[in-house]
């Protein structure tokens, strides 16, 4: 019973945290982050296996996350207001090449992520040559050009 | 347009439970912050808020307020000098319970189980001030109330709150 409890708590916690931490942590992850992020599992890990190293406790242990993750994916999609809770939502950060730079702020987003992925996925380098830049709920930033929107309007 | 209105294109927005979002946020980064704060104190155990000496005539006893699940805690006891060369340490049952003891030095003489929880006897030298370390893992979580007393003298109190 204390491993599934734990498990429960482990996970609302982290998911809080990692939500609370913003979706660029996610999306934008760099080789320190990703080392951060196994530092943090590593860290967790123990806390819930504490010294019960047993077969039947990492069972009990992925069964419960599994389950977690199921019970809250049929919550997702039977409420899209959970949905956006568990998940995010997409928000514009660029619009007809110009920056919003409140809600750039509010994302902890710079024109400069903008431009890099610009550059990444299009090979654009200039703000008016973006269409819409979109903070995706992942935390990556799509890009849609300026020529191409046009063109698939046309 | 104004910045914060949803828009419809080129996705769906919801501004309204954006905005909340990026405020739970920033009250969030305060939790944590606040998290880390309590940890630099001690008030997550191991520092300054959570050292604590509980002074008697026969013994201080040293420990911390605050203990964490399975980490190793260290109580000190610090015996006032008797002519005695054999002390008798008293821990109560709660004690028992809720930690288990890795390590105590100097070795007890014996330990005995009596009726209100555990008995460590030590062979000290007199007329000094003798000292004895017990390690202890706790387990279980909430707040333990510990009586402990040395030879005939009266009980020293103290309460241990462990963390989960």
């Amino acid at each position: 019973m204390d491993s599934v409890i734990k498990a429960c708590i482990v996970y609302f916690v982290l998911w809080a945290i990692i939500r609370i931490s913003g979706r660029r942590t996610l999306g934008e992850m760099s080789a320190f982050d990703f080392i951060l992020f196994l530092i943090i599992g590593g860290s967790t890990q123990r806390a819930i296996t504490g010294e019960d190293y047993s077969l039947t406790n990492a069972l009990i242990l992925v069964s419960t996350f599994v389950v977690i993750e199921i019970v809250l994916s049929l919550l997702d999609l039977r409420s899209p207001v959970l949905r956006r809770v568990f998940e995010g939502t997409p928000t514009v950060l660029v619009e007809n090449g110009h920056p919003m730079t409140h809600r750039l702020r509010w994302a902890r987003v710079t024109e400069d992520n903008v431009l890099e992925a610009a550059r990444r996925l299009h090979g654009l380098i200039r703000m008016e040559q973006i269409k819409f830049a979109i903070l995706e709920s992942t935390g990556k930033i799509s890009i849609v050009p300026e020529r191409a929107d046009d063109k698939a309007e046309g | 347009m104004d910045e914060f209105a949803s828009r419809q294109y080129p996705v769906q927005e919801h501004m309204v439970f954006q905005r909340r979002t990026w405020i739970i946020q920033r009250a969030g980064w305060f939790v944590l912050a606040a998290v880390c704060l309590a940890a630099l104190t001690g008030l997550l155990g191991g520092g300054i808020l959570s050292n604590r000496a509980l002074e008697g005539a026969a013994m201080t006893i040293e420990y911390e307020r605050f203990e964490r699940a399975t980490r190793l805690a260290q109580f000190g006891f610090h015996f006032a000098p008797t002519d005695n060369t054999e002390r008798r340490l008293h821990l109560s049952r709660s004690f028992q319970d809720k930690f288990e003891i890795t390590s105590i030095q100097p070795p007890p003489l014996r330990s005995l189980a009596t009726l209100g929880g555990l008995e460590l006897i030590f062979a000290v030298a007199p007329s000094v001030k003798n000292q004895v370390t017990i390690w202890a893992r706790p387990h279980g979580y909430g707040s333990v109330a510990i009586a402990s007393h040395v030879d005939n003298n009266p009980p020293s109190n103290f309460r241990v709150f462990i963390y989960p």
